[in-house]
């Protein structure tokens, strides 16, 4: 199978062949990097909105309740009142905080996903950037956010903000690995780093089904790890409201702790939209093996589409666990992921391995592993 | 074994909320302003003290100050006036603080004749604190016992005087509001 079928083409290799014309029309060019600029604050700004709002109305429901229904139809522009609510609000700053690394601590945050956001492949033809290692791009951008948070828990001079901030740094850390090792599992599978490669190479199905129990495993594994890696219930213990009144983010308010909540949902589109490209296909949409006739039914959904629909599903997980599931302590935490989630992505990796040098999996390429 | 009852618990907690994330008719949420015609309280809400008036408005309260020993924090003050006709003392007003009441219940349950009740009725908010000072008796008089003995009606509404919810020594204390009608201390 040839995946020519999906050609992507991303936004800054569009942007190369505007460039590299011998005339460019940099008045076009201008307007489009304006474009662009507005385009990704809009979509920033919105995805947080339609991600609280969601997670209100489910949280309520998930606890018999109807949550946010008084602004608008059934409280549709709840989260337009709270933002605007939030940039129009005083800016606190304590008085014996470090002023500059406080002011600074959001940003990073905000920073950290504004990156990650770069390489997400959202359809065939929505991409920003499509490089040659965006897994480890991600990787490594994703636990860039963790610096803001580490800042902004030390900068507040506050000791339940310096409690939240180490947790939350010793959490991430340490769940990062296993976020890693699940990630592996594909990158091994499809033999690429790069995202458009790994979509392509799930034409025939999707990585989560057509490595048995592996894909399972590994997708279970990222799932609960990322969940810890952006700091929800049951792993937020970098806030935990009944112990540490707001962790981190104590000392925050108004804007800059608009910034650290926009962060958060951020980031949980990002893990989300990661986990549905490496485990569900990304935009691929649903095929089985070679059954032309199916896989071209399927086609007739588009990209986009799928991709969101995957990326809402995962959310929904996260949301789901969140109000479902009690609080861990610290040291639960710790041991969970050292004494058990790591040893079974470690085991996971190896039995990926020789299930890829034996071929025991759905649909193996012809000729062997890319 | 742990690891299994624990993967079991959780995933319990999954269905159940899964179960009312898909039922919204176990959502308990009132929507209280909208659905205020329809609103169904329980009959244990204590909202609001009132005094039992009967089918012809007389009330068996004796002015025995049994509930106002009994009120915690003072809440309850009952004046009496003297009866010459009957030679007895009789309820005047019956003076009841909204604003320091806990609702506690103990007047209700002390009171030897049933005079009082709490009811659900909680919409109670005024725009003056002096206006959560209550008259409960409808009307300074003996009890319905006493005055049922006399048998002609007309008789029976020379005996009593009525009163209104802003009435007596301690309601309004003497102050005057706008559209309030304040009738004057006995």
């Amino acid at each position: 199978m040839n995946s020519s079928n999906w050609e992507v083409l991303s936004l800054s290799e569009k942007l190369g062949r505007a460039f590299s014309v011998s005339s460019p029309d940099y008045f076009w060019i201008s307007i489009s990097f304006v474009a662009v600029l507005a385009g990704v604050t809009l979509f920033m700004s919105l995805t947080a909105m339609i991600l609280v709002y969601a997670e209100r109305k489910l949280a309520a429901h998930f606890q018999c309740r109807l949550g946010p229904m008084r602004v608008g139809w059934h409280g549709i522009l709840q989260s337009v009142a709270d933002a605007l609510k939030l940039l129009l609000k005083e800016d606190i700053v304590p008085d014996s905080s470090d002023k500059m690394i406080h002011a600074l601590a959001p940003f990073i945050c905000v920073m950290a996903t504004l990156l990650a956001l770069i390489a997400l492949p959202l359809s065939p033809l929505l991409t920003v950037a499509d490089m040659d290692i965006g897994v480890l791009y991600l990787s490594a951008v994703s636990g860039f956010g963790v610096i803001g948070i580490l800042l902004g828990g030390w900068s507040s001079n506050n000791k339940w903000s310096l409690i939240g901030a180490m947790r939350a740094g010793a959490q991430i850390i340490s769940y990062e690995l296993s976020v890693t090792l699940s990630i592996l599992v594909v990158v091994m599978l499809s033999g690429s780093l790069k995202l458009s490669q790994i979509i392509q190479s799930q034409e025939q199905g999707w990585w989560i089904w057509r490595a048995p129990i592996v894909g399972m495993i590994s997708f279970i594994i990222f799932v609960i790890a990322s969940t810890a890696e952006i700091n929800r219930t049951p792993f937020d213990l970098a806030e935990g409201e009944s112990e540490l009144t707001g962790g981190f983010h104590t000392e925050y308010s108004g804007m800059r702790f608009a910034f650290f909540f926009l962060a958060e949902y951020i980031n949980l589109f990002i893990v989300s939209a990661v986990g549905a490209t490496l485990f569900l296909g990304g935009w691929m949409p649903f095929h089985f093996g070679t059954f032309a006739g199916f896989n071209s039914l399927m086609d007739f959904i588009p990209g986009g589409l799928w991709f969101s629909l995957k990326t809402a599903f995962i959310i929904f997980l996260i949301m789901w666990f969140r109000w479902t599931f009690p609080r861990l302590r610290i040291d639960q935490l710790m041991k969970f992921e050292w004494k058990f989630l790591m040893p079974i992505g470690f085991i996971n990796l190896l039995l990926a391995a020789i299930m890829i040098l034996t071929e025991f999996y759905f649909f193996p390429l012809p000729g062997g592993h890319p | 074994m742990i690891f299994y009852r624990a993967l079991a618990s959780l995933i319990k907690g999954l269905r159940i909320t899964f179960y009312y994330l898909t039922h919204p008719s176990t959502v308990v949420t009132q929507q209280y302003p909208e659905n205020r015609a329809t609103l169904k309280l329980p009959e244990r809400l204590r909202a609001q003290l009132v005094m039992n008036h009967d089918a012809s408005g007389l009330h068996k309260c004796t002015a025995c100050h049994i509930c106002e020993q009994a009120c915690p924090n003072a809440s309850i003050h009952v004046n009496e006036r003297a009866n010459p006709a009957l030679s007895k003392t009789e309820l005047d007003t019956f003076i009841w603080r909204l604003d320091s009441c806990t609702f506690c219940n103990l007047c209700v349950m002390v009171c030897p004749f049933q005079c009082l009740k709490m009811n659900p009725t909680f919409e109670s908010s005024v725009y003056d604190q002096k206006l959560l000072v209550y008259n409960l008796a409808k009307y300074a008089g003996a009890t319905s016992t006493a005055l049922m003995k006399v048998e002609d009606p007309e008789a029976r509404k020379k005996l009593i005087e009525p009163r209104s919810p802003y009435d007596g020594p301690t309601a309004l204390n003497g102050f005057k509001l706008a559209g309030i009608p304040t009738e004057k201390s006995p």
